[in-house]
């Protein structure tokens, strides 16, 4: 299938290096300590922050540091198709992980100690881009829950197809079987704090010079 | 539960006592409600209602199905409910699981009617495309993304405004398949059929905290109330469903006046809903 056009054009119409419409709005959950939205075109995924508050179960806490804690769910109406069991499977259970450890990097944990920040995701529409969307809409909320951090941590995918470099790719793309990568950077540090290459894709080192 | 104080808890209380609640309402006023239609594009038709610190999204999906044998003549509809951890800490894991299906429940019974289909808001025998073979299958979700109390107004507000906003898409059945083959399907993707939503109850839920009840409480007043009846009501005023929550008991005089009294909040609430129903969809078509 052609996934980019002679023109140089992508199914959607985007430019290779183009990215797709983001839109973020803060303070959406009411109940919440510090919340967003967060929107990369029909990607739509909402964060919640709690905390830092006191630790909820006492064989979890740390002295030196506070914990940090985070759980992805997708909504059954997300995908195309109806999902029936989103809670707790192993895709879910991985990118909270991913996010956890994304997130603890750059907040400055010591600051806190003895105490505990959660930080909920919820995947209102996903079309490709999940992960990135999630840790730009956490790192919002817990920008507007006013927690510390070194820096903002900014996300977004990239892939290969039709020996093009493409930028933030959609659900199309995305499930096109090309290598794809997730990257996490601090713009301010300038230091890269996540990347994912899915084992199951080869790439060539051209891909990543590009 | 909620974390409140003696006193936090005698203002509560007062303050419903001389009809003036905390939030300067008076004990039969709802909090302004917002509507949102066609949040998710991916659905067949989806709403999103936002009461104070309350903030729901519904959403339907239609699927091709087999309809039960023992009624050929009638579609499937189903209602899960799903509490986000966004909305409070205590959803995460398995924790709103039973908030969600207590929900779930409350709205199967106040908007789908009996066993039998009968007394159903939405009419199951449209959802029929050939008689005892294929049917539309609807599967209605809602998400709690945002709670501050009411949950069950809010949610049976969505799905009223999703089920409005619903677009089925018009089947053509190719010409007579004979016998128990199944039939050849043409679904179309430019000409949709619309929903009638009128007869679609409103639920309004009266909390009763101390000797009075009330409408819409928040996440404070639901944490003093001893008892609740939500009741469904459509346009007629014809009573779909009922279901009386909280541990303490009712005196039956006062479930019949909270009842009656349920039925006068419920003609302002579906005329509001209606307007705001058709003021978001005036704004999607934009």
């Amino acid at each position: 299938m052609e996934y980019v056009s002679p023109e140089g054009l992508r199914i959607d119409g985007r430019r290779p290096m183009e990215m797709r419409k983001l839109q973020a709005e803060i303070g959406v959950v009411a109940k919440a300590d510090g919340s967003a939205v967060f929107e990369m075109g029909n990607t739509k995924v909402i964060a919640a922050v709690y905390g830092p508050r006191e630790v909820q179960n006492r064989s979890q806490q740390l002295n030196d540091q506070a914990l940090v804690r985070c759980e992805y769910s997708m909504a059954n109406f997300s995908t195309g198709d109806r999902m029936r069991k989103p809670k707790g499977d192993r895709r879910s259970t991985e990118i909270s992980l991913v996010i956890r450890q994304t997130m603890e990097a750059c907040i400055l944990t010591q600051l806190m100690p003895r105490s505990q920040i959660d930080i909920y995701v919820q995947v209102l529409q996903a079309d490709g881009g999940t992960r990135s969307a999630c840790i730009n809409a956490a790192t919002l909320a817990l920008a507007d829950a006013g927690i510390p951090m070194r820096d903002f941590v900014t996300s977004c995918s990239a892939g290969y197809l039709n020996s093009t470099p493409l930028l933030d790719l959609n659900y199309v793309e995305d499930s096109a079987g090309g290598p794809d990568v997730t990257i996490g950077i601090l713009p301010k540090l300038d230091k890269v704090t996540l990347l994912q290459v899915p084992s199951d894709r080869i790439i060539c080192q051209a891909f990543f010079m590009s | 539960m909620n974390g409140l104080s003696l006193g936090e808890k005698l203002f509560v209380q007062g303050g419903i006592a001389q009809d003036l609640r905390s939030d300067g309402r008076k004990r039969l006023t709802y909090r302004p409600i917002y509507v949102e239609t066609g949040v998710i594009p991916q659905a067949n038709g989806s709403a999103r209602v936002r009461m104070g610190g309350t903030d729901v999204i519904a959403s339907v999906k239609a699927e091709i199905g087999r309809p039960s044998p023992l009624q050929p003549n009638k579609g499937k509809v189903s209602i899960y409910v799903d509490c986000s951890p966004t909305a409070a800490p205590v959803f995460e894991g398995r924790g709103a699981e039973e908030l969600s299906t207590e929900l779930s429940v409350a709205l199967q019974r106040c908007l789908l009617g009996g066993k039998s289909g009968a007394g159903a808001g939405i009419d199951l025998s449209s959802l029929i495309v050939v008689e005892g073979k294929v049917c539309w299958d609807l599967y209605i979700d809602g998400l709690v993304v945002s709670s501050d109390g009411n949950l069950l107004d809010a949610l049976g507000a969505a799905i009223k405004a999703a089920l409005s906003n619903t677009g089925i898409p018009r089947v053509h059945v190719a010409a007579e398949a004979s016998g128990e083959d199944q039939p050849e399907l043409d679904i179309s993707d430019e000409e949709f059929l619309q929903f009638d939503t009128s007869e679609v109850p409103v639920i309004v839920t009266l909390t009763k905290v101390g000797r009075h009840y009330i409408v819409d409480a928040t996440l404070d007043e639901e944490s003093e109330m001893s008892s609740a009846l939500s009741v469904s009501i459509n346009r007629k005023g014809l009573i779909c469903g009922l279901t009386k929550r909280g541990g303490a008991g009712l005196d039956p005089s006062v479930v019949l006046d909270m009842i009656s009294v349920a039925k006068h909040v419920s003609e302002q609430l579906t005329d509001r809903l209606d307007s705001e129903i058709s003021a978001a969809e005036a704004v999607e078509e934009e």
